[in-house]
């Protein structure tokens, strides 16, 4: 006996061109793959309906879920305007603004957060920004602060990835109804932070080693 | 899908033109025993692990190493370091079953849907150019754990 295998497939096109054989479509965006969170209903009928392609007898299997649930798209850095009337133009200082909501987040949803990839605590993240912004500045290019396993490049990558989970979650936890789309405008737009991301990755971007231009693809663009 | 027509350009065309496998046939294999008695485990390519796992990298072509998160990991325990910034994470900041369904499927086994769970699920990375480790070495890896796991059948659920 072999495994049998059925899944969930975002780019149907994928699925033509490497036939996996039993894979239902979902119309949803990355990221989004169950369709709608805190909808249990919905996710189970998403998942019975690709559990029911384990019934066929010959594939490849591909088929389409229906759903009238838009695709909620957002937009990255460069394609949001900044604001030049930014309330808080310190990323440290706004750092230090957003924690009392940060913390809400953490105790609201019973200790689950994102942040934690480059393992310094949030509490210690005045230091991390003051690096990046070093960083950016070429006065700095290493931090006592990066554990030993992480290359400077990747822990920069995981800093960063901290930071926008720490705002985020802060900001989910302000305001529960803002959308995707909104949540991700505000960073960009509104925030210091945002602004930063923004120059490390360009400063990234034009560094000579190979490493750290890489990375600062995945920190924005 | 996400309609590619939603896309925006630049996103389209790289949907479109990535270098995906063109895989002539599928492999097959028939269910043994019906879903209510059989064993399921998940694969996700969310990029996500336990906090104590090294994270997924930047590499070249992608990073294919995969971890392993036993399936009664606390959720607060499990972070995502997918190395895309072409998806929105914020939705599984609200709820993780978003792209890795463990509650969902857990209560489709109170529900006797099916029949029982792995102890382990198996994480990768998504966005990968180079499937060439996926194919020589994670991949079997992987599936030889979940055969002598006695798995009968594996949900698979990118991000």
């Amino acid at each position: 006996m072999g495994l049998v295998t059925t899944g969930l497939v975002l780019i149907e096109e994928h699925a033509k061109r490497v036939k996996p054989p039993r894979m239902l479509s979902v119309p949803f965006n990355f990221g989004n793959t169950l369709g709608r969170p805190n909808d249990p209903e919905f996710q189970h009928e998403i998942l019975k309906t690709t559990f029911d392609l384990l019934d066929r007898h010959e594939g490849p299997v591909l088929e389409s879920f229906s759903s009238n649930i838009a695709p909620e798209l957002f937009s990255q850095g460069s394609g949001v305007p900044r604001q030049r009337s930014a309330v808080v133009t310190d990323p440290g200082q706004e750092l230090g603004l957003r924690r009392p909501f940060y913390e809400r987040w953490v105790q609201q949803n019973g200790g689950r957060t994102a942040v934690g990839l480059s393992t310094i605590s949030q509490t210690d993240f005045k230091l991390v920004i003051k690096f990046l912004e070093d960083f950016i500045e070429d006065e700095e290019f290493d931090t006592p602060i990066r554990p030993n396993q992480f290359s400077v490049a990747h822990f920069i990558r995981y800093c960063v990835d901290d930071l926008k989970a720490y705002y985020f979650e802060s900001k989910m936890s302000e305001d529960a109804e803002m959308s995707i789309a909104q949540l991700h405008e505000w960073l960009w737009a509104e925030t210091a932070l945002g602004s930063l991301i923004m120059r490390l990755a360009e400063r990234m971007r034009s560094d000579d080693n190979n490493e750290v231009k890489a990375v600062a693809f995945g920190i924005a663009r | 899908m996400p309609r590619l027509e939603a896309l925006s350009e630049a996103q389209r065309n790289m949907m479109l033109n990535w270098p995906c496998p063109d895989n002539d046939d599928t492999p097959w294999t028939t269910m043994g025993r019906p879903l209510s008695a059989s064993k399921v485990a998940m694969v996700t390519t969310s990029g996500i692990h336990l906090r104590k796992d090294a994270p997924f990298r930047s590499l070249k072509g992608g990073d294919t190493s995969y971890r392993i998160i036993p399936r009664d990991s606390d959720p607060a325990n499990i972070i995502q370091s997918h190395t895309s910034i072409g998806f929105d994470r914020t939705t599984s900041y609200r709820d993780i079953n978003i792209t890795f369904p463990v509650d969902r499927l857990e209560e489709l086994v109170q529900s006797g849907y099916i029949g029982e769970l792995s102890d382990n699920y198996y994480s990768y990375m998504g966005a990968i150019n180079d499937v060439t480790g996926l194919i020589e070495d994670s991949g079997p890896e992987v599936a030889t754990k979940l055969l002598a796991e006695d798995v009968d059948v594996v949900l698979l659920v990118p991000t």
